[in-house]
């Protein structure tokens, strides 16, 4: 019973950093670290609290949702890649820009200081017939199970191929990782760059419509609690590779999932939530370490 | 002669680029909060016209902005050291958070009969406590080429869940309820300049920070020799300097900066450690080192228009019903447009020996 439910609570909290942690990647293969995903996200879920209160549509909701933080990451975009701001200050202020507007707009317009609720918000639909809660282990994960779940790990087993098979997916590890190379092939970096950080805006929007619409059904100023900043983690971890990224994802999912059992049992939830960064000091000391060593062995 | 010209009118041009640097963020920023405010039908002049008088009206006011300004001075500085030199540190947040908590912490479990010697304590121990903590990531950029953003970003979280696990747990006051540490003792407590203003002594271990800074930065060796590593690595190596212990030494400097920041907070805004001790004061002073260009006079500025917006926008939301959040859309766009160059920005800086 626990290990189901604790199975069910990993999945769904694993989707929205997953979906951010996608863009993020897509965008940082094309040479754009994304400081920003947390923004996105932010307006993301309260675009997706918005709209489907007022259009009673789930689709809709994920769908606008999507569109603005789309919109949002390509206009940042354009001031990193043709302004020349520098990406991790402009990134930082793009957070602290985004709750402000949000923050705002709550304030003006909804009378309300950092919660939003409306009435008549539809959720994501569960779509499983009931008899899967049914079935052991799994049965309580599958009857919760809701497209955004599904759409973030289709993407994850489709983004390796189309990265490694498709034009688009060589142009962009091209910009990214030899840029020379681009260069020469004659593609457009800046285009592309902004493209992948239209695409990280884009699953960043859905990360926080699925935060907002999974269940509680409202936006609140603090809903994302960071996952940006996780997902961030999970990418670096993951060294940008989907597969292994989802799997880091994943286990943030769990550690998330049962910090409030770990609760019970004297570890305080605060310092649990410092292990995903912890996880990527230690990586990146390693990472570091090991290209130490292989110059040493080179020279 | 025709030198002493020359010299003049590069020093001119580096001037004229500065203000222009300094000003083009933030006349961006107030276009934007500008719209917002047109938008919902409100006067942006007289709004702006509100804030100026609600932040340098009256001397109680200017108390208040300055009051505001001073953890700003000290992350700005921080942000500015390691800035200069190319190591982008943004963990200058955790530094101050850090520091906080163990100034604080000096100031109540000592026992009060070490009287005012509780504050040089203090401050001591909370720069020495963020000076080891920005170590770690000066340390391994230094030797293993760990990329800086990434280890001070998440240190900052690591410094959130351990102080918030601290002030409610170990650090937890037993009168006082929820998520603050005990007050520090009365001797502990820094002077406040003009009361009732919160205004107190830690803006003036800020000024004397900045200055120090621009003391380093401008007339001592080791200063001299991070603006070169910031400007040029292969140049500094081959006259000798050693980049890994510059880096070191620059963010070992900003982690004490940061420190006494935290402690003067501390002791002087707070008495005490609370969660959510900081609203950001790292990120902003970001912004000011930025808008200052890691000069110590534009840092001074920067600070004080900042703390100008902070303690404006409390008082116009009282009296207009203007959201608060205007200035975190302020201070956001001046840092996304902070580091912009301008078509005329490089083409003085093209002219330039």
């Amino acid at each position: 019973m626990i290990v189901e439910q604790i199975i069910a609570a990993s999945i769904t909290l694993t989707t929205p950093i997953l979906l951010a942690a996608m863009g993020g990647l897509i965008n940082r293969q094309g040479g754009i670290v994304n400081i920003a995903l947390d923004a996105k996200m932010l307006a993301g879920a309260f675009i997706a609290v918005i709209v489907s209160a007022a259009t009673g549509s789930w689709f809709l909701a994920i769908l606008v949702a999507a569109i603005g933080g789309a919109a949002i990451g390509y206009l940042f975009s354009l001031v990193i890649t043709r302004a020349g701001a520098n990406m991790i200050v402009a990134g930082l202020g793009l957070n602290v820009f985004v709750a402000g507007v949000l923050g705002f707009i709550l304030n003006w317009f909804y009378d309300s200081s950092g919660t939003l609720r409306l009435a008549d918000v539809v959720l994501l639909p569960r779509f499983l017939p009931e008899w899967t809660a049914n079935i052991p282990v799994v049965g309580l994960a599958l009857s919760e199970l809701e497209p955004l779940t599904v759409f973030a790990w289709v993407s994850v087993f489709a983004l390796p191929f189309l990265l490694a098979n498709t034009r688009a997916g060589l142009r962009l590890r091209a910009t990214g990782n030899a840029p020379q190379v681009a260069r020469a092939m004659g593609v457009a970096e800046k285009s592309v760059q902004d493209a992948s950080t239209a695409f990280a805006g884009f699953y960043s929007g859905l990360g926080g419509a699925h935060l907002a619409l999974a269940s509680i059904g409202l936006f609140n100023e603090g809903l994302t609690a960071g996952r940006g900043f996780i997902a961030l983690a999970a990418f670096y971890f993951g060294r940008d590779k989907p597969v292994a990224t989802a799997l880091v994802c994943l286990l943030f999912g769990l550690l998330d999932a049962t910090q409030i059992r770990m609760q019970t049992a004297g570890l305080p939830p605060k310092l649990i939530g410092t292990i995903p960064y912890l996880m990527v000091l230690v990586a990146l000391c390693f990472a570091g370490w090991r290209r130490m060593k292989a110059k040493e062995a080179a020279s | 002669m025709l030198e002493a010209r020359q010299d003049r009118g590069v020093a001119f041009s580096a001037l004229l680029e500065r203000s222009i640097g300094l000003a083009f963020p933030f006349a961006v920023a107030l276009v934007v909060a500008s719209l917002i405010l047109l938008v919902i039908g409100e006067n942006p002049i007289d709004v702006f016209a509100l804030m100026v008088a609600e932040s340098f009206g009256t001397e109680r006011r200017i108390a208040a902005t300055l009051s505001a300004a001073t953890p700003l001075l000290f992350t700005g500085v921080a942000t500015a050291i390691c800035f200069r030199s190319g190591a982008f540190n943004v963990g200058v947040e955790g530094a101050f958070v850090i520091g906080g908590l163990c100034g604080a912490f000096v100031g109540f479990t000592l026992p009060a009969s070490f009287g005012y010697s509780l504050i040089p304590l203090a401050f001591i121990f909370a720069a020495a406590v963020s000076a080891a903590w920005l170590f770690v990531p000066g340390y391994l950029l230094a030797h293993y080429e760990v990329d800086e953003v990434v280890s001070t970003l998440m240190l900052n979280f690591v410094a959130f869940g351990i102080t918030g696990y601290l002030v409610n747990g170990p650090l937890l006051s037993e009168i006082s309820g929820n998520n603050v540490t005990p007050l520090v003792h009365d001797a502990a407590q820094l002077p406040r300049l003009l009361p009732p203003s919160t205004l107190h002594a830690g803006f003036l271990v800020g000024l004397v920070v900045v200055i120090a800074y621009g003391f380093w930065a401008r007339r001592t060796p080791s200063g001299f020799e991070g603006a070169l590593v910031g400007f040029n690595q292969r140049f500094s190596q081959a006259v000798g300097i050693s980049i890994p212990s510059t880096i070191i030494l620059v963010m070992v400097i900003s982690g004490i900066v940061s420190g006494l920041g935290g402690a003067s907070h501390a002791l002087g805004q707070l008495h005490r450690f609370a969660d959510g001790f900081s609203p950001g004061y790292g990120f902003t002073g970001m912004a000011v080192a930025l808008l200052g260009r890691n000069n110590e006079i534009g840092i001074l500025l920067g600070a004080i228009l900042f703390g100008a917006l902070a303690s404006a926008g409390t008082t116009v939301q009282l009296f207009s019903d203007i959201p608060l959040d205007i200035v975190n859309i302020i201070e956001g766009t001046v840092m996304i447009f902070a580091v912009v160059e301008l078509g005329r920005l490089s083409l003085l800086r093209r002219r330039r020996p």
